[in-house]
């Protein structure tokens, strides 16, 4: 559904051409973009360029600043891992932002996240879970994460650890994953793909052909 | 407008019985002055006025970047120029050439004053600014001035300047008088607000037509046909160029960096184009671009900004050794870059031009980048804050805030925000150490490397190394620009010299070798033996 914003003048602008123009700095439509951020999270869509203008409005405006729409916000970002959208956010947050329990917890599950500690990750959003809910399909896109850095790093692995990587599933959602990524199981092993085809060592020699030095040659004589 | 005696005359100094007062100091120099206005300065002042009117180009370039800052130097060294006071009436208070006056006044006292600028004076230097940009957009038709390209250039630029000057004042309490925070509180709050900012920048942007004129342009089509009739003009298509720049310091400043790199997204940053004489234009393009890639992770795309900018000023060198306001600018920024470039080296090392890594073997570079990979923080912290712009919050601190000093604040967030990054990375420079030495190397060999008390690995070890190693691929895997005007777009490249993979418990390690380079060395010699022997032939002895 694409959603628009009334202007002044009566005229209505897409959110993406709002954006685009000095109407992004305009405090009258904070409200359209939040809901709009609100249904990101039901909806499972991911719009980074709304995000980042409501966490702007909310540095230009500390007043305006909504706690609950942050956290939308930062955990959105996280969906879209490997992309660095969270670290875009997390540079535009306010002081009192900063010291929030609940952004120092997101915070920290991102830095494990960047760490690819996913163990300790699924751990500690086992203890929160009610913080996730409000992102549809949450868990899954942190999943599709795993095995993004699954996909680049491995030949093969075993099956047991990448279950543990992906958060203790199930033998038969584990097959999905599996199918779903293009891998193929043998025996207690995954095969992912032949990495050595594209990871080969590079020797870079100078190559120096008598042609590119005629020019250089006759101009000296 | 403000005029002084708004601000009290001397019966408002009498109540507070200031001895020594910098205002008064002002005043009595004032009237030093003015008496005796050097001639030269006057005969300077009514003929540039004159160039001016009459748009002899060469002579405005001229006199503005020669006689202004030799007059400057020899008259003004630490004071400021005559005001409008005195200027006016010799000018028959030409309004066109009052607001340049006092543009060129004003970023003088910022630049030369010990101490930098009263809020008077930042107040007024604003509103000069608003009265420039209103002559320029309220006008019906384009208004008829030219100016050089590097004084719009350097007036945009110091308007952001002055900005975040401002915003820095504004967040020091420490130093304030009560009257000082009274005034900033109650009449001046939109004085140098960033919204005002933006919005000419903004405006300047679009009254030009700057994006299609260039969106065209790339397309290989002729600008004119999308200028419309404030593009087609020089003034205004710079200006329009220049405040597309500016939004990407502006959007640096405040931490935005999507939103800094978006804004160039008509510009095509690799490319030379009819935009890019300005050298210091391009160089400040090419340190906030990089630097905002930094900041995003992509390492690749910002070691291929700095080193191609730093390659560019290696090359043109000669045009900046002369000591000059403009190029202590390239200068500084020429150093921050490298220092920017030896971070992103240390976090993913890859191949370089030669001529850039011969400067970065400098001992200043070479030792900190062996501690910054041995893990110490504290140099990525001296670099960071060394090359790092100078940022700022764009709300001055709350009416209630305790009168500290905030001035920090914005940059030490940012700091934070990269100093997590780093710390997020700080194993895999040991690891890379290690891979390095082998082709295969299984996991529970490098696990016992990694901890070097033991001699076999036990599994938790094992599970340990097993997510440094996924952080390695992590962290190595990013967007690296690859077509387009776009510089957002990109495709996941890995791009740092060395790569691994893992086959069940077996690492395999794939590396860059670089063979001994000699075709650089030879190019040199023949170019010097090549001198000599011109040298030798002109050599008449009678």
């Amino acid at each position: 559904m694409t959603r628009y914003v009334k202007m002044e003048d009566g005229n209505s602008l897409t959110i993406s051409e709002m954006l685009n123009s000095i109407e992004r700095y305009n405090l009258d439509h904070l409200k359209e973009i939040e809901d709009y951020v609100e249904e990101q999270a039901r909806e499972n869509t991911y719009d980074l360029e709304a995000n980042l203008a409501v966490l702007k409005l909310y540095q230009f405006n500390p007043h305006m600043m909504d706690l609950e729409i942050t956290y939308l916000i930062l955990l959105k970002s996280l969906t879209n891992l490997p992309h660095t959208d969270f670290v875009l956010a997390k540079c535009l947050l306010l002081p009192v932002q900063m010291q929030d329990n609940t952004i120092r917890e997101i915070i920290y599950l991102a830095d494990i996240l960047e760490q690819c500690d996913f163990q300790l990750f699924w751990d500690r959003v086992e203890m929160n879970p009610s913080l996730f809910s409000r992102i549809v399909g949450f868990y899954d896109s942190i999943r599709k994460f795993v095995c993004h850095v699954v996909g680049i790093t491995f030949q093969t692995v075993e099956k047991s650890l990448l279950s543990k990587l992906l958060g203790g599933l199930d033998d038969g959602t584990l097959n999905q994953w599996i199918k779903r990524s293009g891998w193929k199981v043998q025996g207690h092993m995954v095969f992912v793909a032949s990495q050595d085809e594209n990871i080969k060592t590079k020797n870079i020699t100078e190559k120096i052909e008598f042609d590119t030095l005629a020019g250089l040659m006759a101009s000296m004589m | 407008m403000y005029t002084n005696d708004e601000y009290g005359g001397p019966d408002y100094y009498d109540d507070y019985g200031h001895t020594g007062d910098p205002h008064l100091d002002m005043e009595y120099e004032r009237a030093y002055y003015s008496n005796r206005m050097p001639e030269n300065v006057k005969t300077f002042i009514l003929n540039f006025r004159a160039a001016i009117n009459e748009g002899v180009m060469f002579d405005i370039q001229n006199m503005y970047e020669n006689t202004f800052p030799q007059l400057s130097d020899h008259h003004f060294d630490k004071s400021a120029w005559p005001d409008e006071t005195e200027v006016g009436p010799l000018v028959d208070n030409d309004k066109v050439f009052m607001i340049l006056y006092k543009e060129l006044y004003y970023r003088h006292i910022h630049a030369r004053i010990p101490g930098g600028p009263k809020l008077e004076q930042r107040i007024n230097s604003f509103f000069n600014y608003c009265d420039f940009f209103n002559l320029i957009l309220s006008s019906k038709k384009p208004v008829l001035l030219e100016l050089p390209d590097i004084w719009l250039w350097e007036l945009v630029d110091e308007f952001v300047y002055q900005f975040q000057n401002f915003a820095q004042y504004r967040a020091r309490l420490t130093d304030k008088t009560q009257e000082e925070m009274e005034q900033l509180l109650n009449n001046n709050s939109n004085v140098w607000n960033i919204l005002c900012i933006l919005n000419v920048l903004h405006s300047l942007v679009d009254i030009s037509n700057i994006k299609q004129q260039l969106e065209v342009e790339t397309n290989g089509g002729d600008p004119a046909t999308v200028a419309g009739e404030f593009g087609s003009q020089s003034l205004y298509k710079m200006l329009g160029y220049f405040s597309l720049v500016s939004l990407l310091r502006v959007h640096s400043l405040l931490g935005d960096y999507y939103q800094a790199i978006k804004v160039l997204e008509p510009i095509e940053i690799h490319k030379k184009s009819q935009y890019s004489h300005i050298p210091a234009c391009q160089i400040s393009t090419s340190y906030y671009v990089g630097f905002a890639y930094m900041m995003m992770r992509r390492y690749a795309d910002a070691i291929r900004t700095f080193s191609s900018i730093l390659l560019y000023i290696q090359r043109t060198k000669q045009l900046y050794s002369a000591r000059s306001y403009q190029n202590d600018q390239i200068n500084k920024q020429t150093d921050q870059m490298y220092h920017l470039l030896a971070i992103c080296l240390v976090l993913h090392p890859q191949c370089i031009d030669e001529s850039i890594q011969q400067v970065l073997r400098d001992k200043n570079y070479h030792d900190n980048m062996c501690k910054m990979q041995c893990g110490d923080l504290d140099a990525f912290k001296s670099f960071f804050i060394f090359a790092c712009p100078k940022f700022v919050s764009p709300c001055p601190p709350p009416a209630d805030a305790p009168f500290e000093d905030y001035v920090k604040d914005a940059m030490e967030h940012q700091l934070q925000v990269f100093m997590d990054e780093v710390n997020q990375q700080k194993d895999l420079p040991t690891i890379r150490s290690y891979l390095k030495l082998y082709t295969t190397l299984p996991l529970g060999k490098l696990a016992a490397f990694m901890d070097q008390s033991a001699n076999e690995a036990d599994p938790r070890e094992i599970a340990n190394l097993m997510i440094h190693l996924l952080c390695f691929k992590h962290k190595m895997k990013n967007i690296v620009w690859t077509k387009g005007s776009s510089g957002l777009e990109g495709k996941f490249q890995s791009g740092s010299e060395l790569d691994f993979y893992i086959d069940n418990d077996m690492i395999h390690i794939a590396d860059t070798k670089v063979a001994h380079r000699y075709g650089d060395f030879f190019i040199r010699k023949i170019v010097k033996f090549d001198d000599l022997n011109r040298r030798l032939h002109n050599i008449n002895i009678k």
